[in-house]
């Protein structure tokens, strides 16, 4: 175990810049997921933290020790990739034990080390196996394994749940959660799913084009977003963006020329600005901003409101269930300190997408 | 209703059959074709001069196998026989070495330019090899190496190796990177990561292509033919010795005989790795 501290780190292929200088510290045990839509370079920075790709400008210290040159056996990580890279000649005790074969660690340790790994992640039985005769949440979890085996200082994550199926990766990520609080190793866990990022992380890192747009704890990033990049990709369904001028202080004239009363003045003064409203947040009332059901989507435990208010498609979260039918007009307010305002900027594919 | 269900099994099993049986007949045909110019060769090197030259020819004849003891009792066929021995699986085992490891580079390490050098390599296949056999010849006397094993092993390598190191980079580009990536986060450097993980799981795409490479050099006739003269002649030159012999005619019993004991080992060695051989070519699907 140990800390990560990643310090002013720059990464360019020829001329194309894709990190833009990263400073980034992690505590030791501590879990960071780094999120951001793809090409945002999270992968890179795992990458070159895991020592795969070289740091143009910049460097990184595991523990007290520089690494930032050093290849990647010299560095004392284990990481988990996506397609998991079991060495598919190997048994899985074999491929569990490589790592500390390859150390000249006695047999009998090694034996002894990757029973234990293998008790932790229910692989007993699996030991004699090859990986093909493996399902897909078996062969992540001896990819686990083999991460798990080394004890190393840092722990890399590279979108690993990606090729399971929904329900597969709901029940990994709990044992991932499970196994960093058992073993707390300092984690670095990569994804695009922001649901992943805020359910295991300490903290979560919200990347875009090469620069960390905010750092947080989980419900620090979705309770005061900084930008609209990061309120449209943390939470879900994703929030709901008006953009317009504001007039007579708390008057909100969108482009159409519809005017919503802002239940606060925007406490920055502007006047170009981005309101943005949780679904979750809206409020079902008698009076407030006008809008009409296109559809309604109950679950049992909450119902999703697709409607259109000024033209724009809006989603309304409400708990339980409701009355409200297709094609009614309906009235929504929020709450002063649930809404949130930016300064304008483009509004991300993340909350345009019709489901995320 | 009873009636066409019970049948319809029934009927779909017979024409299932018939097919069976009109793809097994074609497979049969298509063998003979392939294998009736061996069945005849392995047929005349047991005849005699005699029998060899009847019209209509004879199925059934009284076999000899004066021919075999005659021309392997001779000193030179054997001798030759161990050259082609020599230097087809020199010029295997080196190309598959050289031919590895580059296309392992040209898969796998970002160099640059190293995508036109992998095209200019493969083009040099495109050039007609009588074209290169007598600059070869030139370059060989200069150096004093002609009439030598090492000669032809190198000569062999200049075709062997870009058809070894482009098979084997497809093979490679097949593989996921992941695989040494993770080799090397446990503990090994690049090369450690290609010995370990690469080439183990490679092996049947390895193997299928040194074979390949061992039968294109055992059955070469134009390089040998123009580098060597005595010592380091091979089989194929020996065989077209005998065909060309203009003083005496072609002697066909003694042009079968060695060619019957030339092909042998080569269908020895694709049928034992048959296995490996089809296993290679299906394989890169052995993916993690």
């Amino acid at each position: 175990m140990s800390t990560l501290d990643i310090k002013d780190v720059h990464k360019a292929y020829g001329s194309v810049q894709v990190i833009h200088g990263i400073t980034l510290n992690i505590k030791d045990g501590e879990f960071v997921a780094l999120v951001g839509p793809s090409g945002c370079g999270k992968s890179t920075l795992l990458r070159m933290i895991a020592g795969l790709e070289e740091v143009t400008q910049g460097e990184i210290d595991i523990g007290e020790r520089e690494v930032t040159d050093l290849p990647p056996k010299a560095r004392d990580i284990a990481m988990v990739f996506q397609n998991y890279a079991l060495y598919p000649h190997m048994t899985v005790r074999d491929n569990m034990g490589f790592a500390l074969k390859q150390r000249r660690t006695p047999k009998s340790e090694i034996r002894q080390r990757v029973d234990e790994a293998a008790k932790i992640l229910g692989l007993e039985d699996l030991l004699t196996r090859k990986p093909r005769a493996l399902s897909g949440g078996q062969r992540q979890r001896v990819a686990m394994g083999r991460a798990i085996v080394r004890n190393p200082n840092v722990f890399l994550f590279d979108e690993p749940l990606s090729n399971l199926d929904a329900k597969l990766r709901v029940q990994m990520r709990s044992e991932i959660k499970e196994l960093h609080q058992r073993l707390g190793t300092t984690t670095v866990y990569v994804t695009h799913d922001q649901i992943e990022a805020m359910t295991l992380a300490d903290r979560v890192v919200v990347m875009n084009g090469g620069v960390i747009e905010q750092e947080g704890p989980p419900l620090e990033l979705y309770d005061h977003p900084k930008s609209v990049f990061v309120a449209a990709f943390i939470g879900s369904p994703p929030m709901n963006f008006f953009e317009g001028t504001v007039e007579q202080g708390n008057v909100l004239r969108l482009e159409d020329g519809t005017q919503l009363q802002l239940p606060v003045s925007d406490p920055k003064g502007r006047t170009e600005i981005t309101v943005g409203v949780r679904p979750e947040h809206f409020e079902l009332a008698d009076t407030g901003w006008p809008a009409t059901v296109s559809v309604v989507e109950a679950t049992g435990s909450e119902t999703q409101i697709t409607a259109r208010l000024a033209g724009k498609m809006i989603r309304v979260l409400v708990r339980g269930r409701t009355d409200v039918q297709a094609g009614q007009d309906i009235h929504l307010t929020v709450k002063p300190e649930l809404i949130h305002m930016f300064d304008p900027a483009p509004i991300p594919d993340v909350a345009l997408e019709e489901d995320h | 209703m009873t009636s066409s269900n019970t049948n319809a099994p029934k009927i779909r099993r017979r024409r299932r059959s018939f097919s069976h049986g009109a793809r097994i007949a074609g497979a049969i045909f298509v063998s003979l074709l392939f294998l009736f110019p061996v069945f005849w060769m392995i047929l005349t090197s047991f005849k005699t001069q005699v029998d060899i030259f009847t019209t209509p020819p004879k199925l059934f004849f009284e076999a000899t196998t004066a021919t075999y003891v005659e021309y392997f009792s001779r000193a030179d066929i054997p001798q030759r026989l161990l050259n082609t021995v020599i230097v087809a699986t020199g010029a295997g085992i080196l190309s598959i070495v050289v031919g590895t490891l580059s296309g392992y580079a040209l898969a796998r390490i970002r160099l640059r330019g190293a995508a036109t050098f992998g095209v200019l390599i493969l083009m040099s296949r495109g050039v007609p090899p009588i074209a290169l056999a007598v600059p070869m010849f030139l370059v060989a006397r200069n150096m004093g190496l002609t009439d030598k094993h090492i000669t032809l092993i190198l000569a062999y390598c200049t075709f062997l190796i870009p058809y070894v190191m482009w098979l084997m980079r497809s093979f490679f580009v097949s593989l996921p990177k992941e695989l040494e990536e993770s080799a090397m986060i446990d503990g090994c450097s690049r090369f450690g990561a290609f010995f370990k993980i690469i080439v183990p799981i490679s092996m049947p795409g390895i193997l299928s292509t040194l074979i390949f490479s061992i039968i294109l050099a055992w059955e070469e006739l134009l390089f040998a033919l123009v580098l060597t003269s005595r010592d380091a002649v091979t089989i194929p030159v020996a065989i077209a010795g005998i065909a060309g012999d203009t003083e005496t005619g072609a002697n066909w019993a003694a042009l079968t005989a060695v060619g019957t004991v030339t092909v042998i080992p080569v269908v020895i060695f694709a049928l034992l790795v048959q296995k490996w051989l089809i296993q290679g070519l299906a394989d890169g699907a052995t993916k993690g």
